[in-house]
């Protein structure tokens, strides 16, 4: 598909969405940091205006024809060229518009969330550099410039994880949330230079229309598998799951922006963006597939057992993101990026809503929320019902149409196994999401709501605030129960608007999946909802697997343990050696050998001006005698 | 007569500029601040006028005085030059008293020769030209006020430069006798032919050897440290700068007579390219005062200089001249930072600069962004330099020059490094009080961390002028 050039009016929006949070970001940080109210006020102007600009362009291209395209060469070589700019296909404006979307709204909610903290202009400063690269990345025209700013994003989440970096957990979280996604982007780093050397084309078009037919298979094979390893990194999938529910250190809002709705979707939306690219290799896609399908149940368990609301929502999210990829894999394009946005909206939701929550009692572990008297906060209860609802698939909220476009995807295969591995990942869902509902909605003793008096956050700052929070969760809930319905419109924007193949219509699937869910929200019933229930779920009465679930299938002490024996043990053991022996020893004899070349050099140079006239003289001398001898 | 005027116009300001500050020197008992204003301002009107000039093209004085982008290009750096060396001479601490007019006219007068010589395409112009600036620099050397190192460094300057203005004109006479004129185009028409007999380059070699003199190349290279220690700090600013950036346009203008034909001069050419590289950083990495290590410094770069002028093509001559202004604004930076330090004209060790971080952050900062960029480090105009001449080198063929190249970067970064730990690691034996930096000099110190940095990341402007420029010559 021919890109057309943008004309003026697309050209000054998209940098101004590119542009604005960099500049507030420079504003806030260096110049209005020492005055809070304004630097919010300047971070959510230049967070709104792109919102805005996004909705703008989203609705004047809702019939777009062919991508449009705007590139600056930043550097040539070589015959490569590495291009900026920025590519508006129906993709990367619907991102655009999920992104600038829940960032407004986060830095609103931030308004009450984040009152009275010391380091508040800092931490809207650290946001809109977290909406700048979040923006940059989705409108990149090139590999090269989306790695770049996908490295950022990681920058800023490594920044927002550990802003209470007063807390020990807070940074080491930072810490390994950054290490283990740059583990993935080494592989992301190499399928680029895979692909530069042999294609010299980064440019997302180039790749999606030329990739397979320049490419050999096995290199389109490793060079699919190494991005998406970047991809794993990113967006929290297996081996690499684990940073993000440690992430949730980090301030509840971040929470919602980074590490649900934005930031780890954006694996997600780097192999949508190079679907083509991947389609040509089967392979790649079946390990995406392979990836997603691990992900998902494991982290289904996972947040099975959690009782700390955000680690359920981080499994969740991972869960989620596995869904998305299997979606993906299973060939299914619209799948995968409509439970994006879907999951963007709910996942945000539930984020936010929690928020609140933690806000008001000063504590995580939902059990103790809701008997501390949640019930009372009726926008947040019900935001949150909502969401839930969503998550787990109920119609006709917006989960249940994504999660069927995904199921049907997966039913297309010809393995039936991945369909009923994705069913049970919806009933799951089900369970862990019913469970955290009836927990808050039926608490077991209800104390007197001494929530206020006794932590005293939400107290203080009184109903402005509780208000400031609320107004986006009302916003994200009708989007969530609204965005079910814009189905069929999404694909037939993202399909270019041209008429959509009848996909085989499953009907029995639509009944399958009501009644995983229905199972699975009945058990959770059964166990936490019905009168006189325990309140314990079945796992509790199996040891071994509540262990395993709640140790995170034990991947965290598997990586301290390769980290111990073979990283330190094997190779840092081993480099150490060569370092001292080899490279110092060598690099200090060559030193003190430069250095007594030095003093000799400069001891012939402090001689008489007799001696210098006579070498300056000799030298010429002997060039002349070259020239006449040879 | 008016065109002719437009050609001659940064020369007419500068001549201007000399005669003033000549009037001003005649009265008994001068006040310095005077004459400085006056030196700043018409400098400033030189600066306007080599601006102004920079587009003219032409012929003066029966087609001995080419004027041409190539030539307004050097004008105008040595304007710049001039002026930015100026703008540190207000204070003019190291000077004795009573010459302090006759410095500022001596300079004047030096930059006018080294004007005239960017433009002379007639040998004995050239000559004329040349050694009007020397002599001003003989001069200015010993006007140091103070010890007697200043006189011997003045001698050896002198010494050192006669022999090589002897060596020069004993070439031009060679390069006569095999061409019958002085006129570099008509040399440059007949010179090819001539160009496989030892005696037409032994010629064109000695001639040169006026110019590396300048430059301070291997083998002329041994008045550097002392005069660089030995001069005024201003004077040796001077020296640093304006007077290399002429010397490459004279060596860039003499290389491009033989066009590139003769594998003999290249043969050399690498010689002392390679020794003045390995010597200059070899024997500035032993140093401890910080003005003999930035001579040896200037050596070594001298070499890189030479590297893209012996390539003897469009792209490496261009490369060149991109890096002569490069080497010009670092250079100026790192001793504008001596001169600020040194605030009573005394010479500087390098340990002499401990704590400067603390007594002089933005100098601290200023001092350490020049050194990374004479080291070539990214993003600095030095290293945008030094990739362009390594490429330039690389582009024709000289792998193993580029290596060497390579390899001495490697070894200077270990005495640019060692003074920028002395500025920001080391602490002072006892504490100091901290240096009151003016206005003008802060706006002086963005300026030029702001033009290290812009022309390292967008040096396409620049390099386009560069390119058209040498269209000019070759």
């Amino acid at each position: 598909m021919t890109p057309v050039a943008p004309n003026g009016g697309e050209l000054s929006l998209a940098l101004l969405a590119m542009g604005l949070p960099l500049l507030s970001f420079f504003l806030v940080f260096f110049v209005t940091r020492p005055r809070v109210t304004l630097s919010c006020a300047v971070s959510l102007v230049c967070s709104g205006l792109p919102l805005l600009a996004a909705i703008w362009l989203l609705a004047g291209h809702w019939r777009m024809e062919a991508p449009i395209l705007w590139e600056l060469t930043w550097m040539r070589g070589g015959g490569v060229a590495v291009t900026f700019g920025f590519l508006l296909d129906p993709l990367s404006l619907l991102m655009l518009c999920i992104v600038t979307g829940v960032s407004f709204l986060v830095q609103v909610y931030s308004l009450g969330y984040m009152a009275g903290d010391p380091g508040k202009a800092k931490y809207y400063a650290f946001l809109s550099l977290f909406a700048w690269s979040m923006i940059s990345l989705v409108l990149a025209s090139g590999l090269m410039q989306l790695y770049i700013f996908w490295e950022l994003v990681g920058l800023s989440s490594y920044l927002l994880i550990g802003f209470w970096h007063h807390k020990f957990s807070a940074s080491q979280a930072g810490k390994k949330a950054f290490v283990m996604t740059r583990l993935g982007d080494l592989g992301f780093f190499l399928g680029i230079i895979v692909l530069l050397l042999n294609l010299g084309d980064l440019s997302i078009l180039g790749l999606n229309q030329q990739a397979a037919t320049r490419l050999t298979p096995g290199l389109l094979t490793a060079s699919a598998l190494l991005i998406f390893c970047g991809v794993v990194g990113k967006s929290a999938q297996f081996p690499l799951l684990t940073w993000l529910p440690d992430a949730m250190e980090g301030p509840t809002p971040v929470s919602a922006l980074l590490h649900s709705a934005t930031m780890v979707a954006a694996g997600v939306y780097l192999v949508s963006r190079l679907f083509p690219f991947f389609q040509g290799s089967p392979q790649a896609l079946g390990w995406v597939l392979v990836i997603g399908t691990v992900t998902m149940l494991l982290s289904s368990t996972m947040a099975m057992v959690a009782s700390d609301i955000k680690q359920v929502w981080a499994y969740s999210t991972v869960s989620q993101l596995g869904f998305m990829f299997m979606g993906l894999g299973a060939g299914g394009y619209f799948a995968g990026v409509y439970h994006l946005t879907t999951h963007a909206a709910f996942k945000a939701l539930l984020f936010l809503c929690s928020g609140v929550f933690i806000h008001h009692y000063a504590t995580n572990d939902f059990f103790v929320m809701a008997r501390s008297g949640a019930r009372s906060l009726k926008v947040p209860m019900l935001s949150l019902t909502v969401a839930g609802a969503a998550l787990s698939g109920v119609w006709p909220l917006a989960g249940f149409f994504s999660k069927e476009t995904v199921l049907s995807a997966l039913a297309e295969l010809p393995n039936p196994a991945w369909l009923w591995l994705g069913l049970l990942g919806a009933g799951l869902t089900a369970y862990y999401t019913f469970r955290l509902l009836f927990v808050m909605w039926r608490p077991r003793r209800t104390q007197p709501p001494a929530g206020h008096a006794e932590h005293g956050e939400g107290g203080h700052h009184g109903a402005a605030v509780y208000w400031v929070m609320a107004a986006p969760l009302l916003v994200l809930a009708v989007l969530t129960a609204l965005l079910g319905a814009a189905g069929p419109a999404l694909e037939s924007f993202l399909a270019w608007g041209r008429p959509l193949p009848p996909g085989a219509h499953h009907g029995w699937l639509v009944a399958a999946s009501v009644v995983v869910v229905a199972a699975g929200a009945g058990l959770a019933w059964l166990e936490f909802g019905r009168a006189g229930a325990a309140q314990q779920g079945f796992l509790s009465r199996i040891p071994g697997l509540w262990n395993l679930f709640a140790n995170r299938w034990y991947l965290d002490w598997l990586y301290r343990w390769l980290l111990d024996h073979v990283v330190y043990g094997l190779f840092s053991r081993l480099f150490t050696l060569n370092d001292r022996r080899v490279v110092d020893g060598g690099i200090d004899g060559f030193c003190r050998a430069t250095l007594g070349a030095g003093w000799l050099l400069s001891l012939l140079q402090s001689g008489l001006l007799q001696y210098n006239l006579f070498t300056m003289v000799l030298v010429m001398a002997l060039v002349g005698l070259y020239f006449l001898l040879v | 007569m008016a065109g002719d005027l437009m050609l001659f116009l940064p020369e007419a300001a500068c001549l201007l500029m000399a005669l003033t500050l000549f009037g001003l020197s005649l009265p008994k008992h001068q006040d310095q601040r005077r004459v400085h204003s006056w030196a700043m301002g018409l400098s400033l009107l030189m600066v306007a006028a080599g601006l102004a000039g920079l587009f003219q093209e032409g012929h003066l004085f029966f087609e001995a005085y080419r004027v041409d982008l190539f030539s307004q290009f050097f004008k105008l750096l040595l304007a710049v030059a001039l002026l930015l060396v100026l703008g540190i001479c207000r204070q003019l601490t190291g000077v004795e008293e009573r010459y302090q007019p006759e410095f500022f006219l001596f300079l004047t007068t030096c930059t006018l020769g080294m004007m005239l010589m960017v433009s002379a395409v007639e040998l004995m112009t050239l000559y004329v030209a040349l050694e009007l600036s020397s002599f001003s620099l003989y001069i200015l050397v010993p006007l140091r006020s103070g010890d007697n190192i200043d006189v011997e460094a003045g001698v050896k300057y002198l010494f050192i430069g006669i022999t090589a203005s002897c060596l020069m004109l004993f070439g031009m006479s060679y390069i006569f006798g095999a061409v019958h004129s002085t006129y570099l185009a008509r040399i440059a028409d007949t010179l090819p032919l001539w160009i496989h007999q030892p005696g037409a380059v032994i010629g064109l070699l000695l001639t040169l050897s006026g110019f590396f003199f300048k430059l301070a190349a291997f083998p002329f290279h041994f008045w550097a440290p002392d005069v660089y220690q030995g001069a005024a700090n201003q004077v040796t600013t001077y020296i640093a700068t304006a007077s290399k950036a002429a010397a490459v346009a004279l060596l860039i203008r003499l290389t491009a007579l033989s066009a590139g034909t003769s594998l003999y001069l290249l043969d050399v050419l690498m010689v002392l390219c390679v020794a003045s590289m390995t010597l200059g950083n070899l024997a500035a990495m032993v140093q401890s005062d910080l003005k003999r290590m930035l001579a040896y410094s200037s050596v070594a770069h001298a070499g890189y200089a030479l590297m893209g002028v012996l390539t003897m093509t469009r792209l490496g001559y261009s490369s060149a001249m991109f890096y002569t202004l490069a080497y010009m604004v670092m250079n100026f930076a790192a001793f504008m930072v001596v001169v600020k330090v040194a605030s009573q004209g005394q010479d500087l060790k390098i340990s002499d600069l401990a704590g400067l971080h603390r007594r002089a952050p933005l100098l601290a900062l200023t001092l350490m962004l020049a050194l990374f960029s004479l080291a070539g480090i990214p993003p600095t105009v030095g290293f945008t330099g030094k990739f362009l001449v390594f490429a330039a080198a690389m582009r024709d063929g000289h792998f193993w020059l580029v290596l060497v190249g390579m390899i001495n970067a490697t070894l200077s970064l270990y005495y640019y490094l060692m003074v920028i730990k002395a500025a920001y690691l080391t602490e002072p034996a006892e504490p100091q009080e901290s240096l009151a930096i003016t206005g003008p000099t802060r706006a002086l110190n963005y300026a030029l961390i702001a033009a290290m940095v812009a022309l390292g990341l967008f040096p396409r402007q620049v390099l386009e002028l560069t390119e058209k420029a040498v269209r000019n010559i070759f």
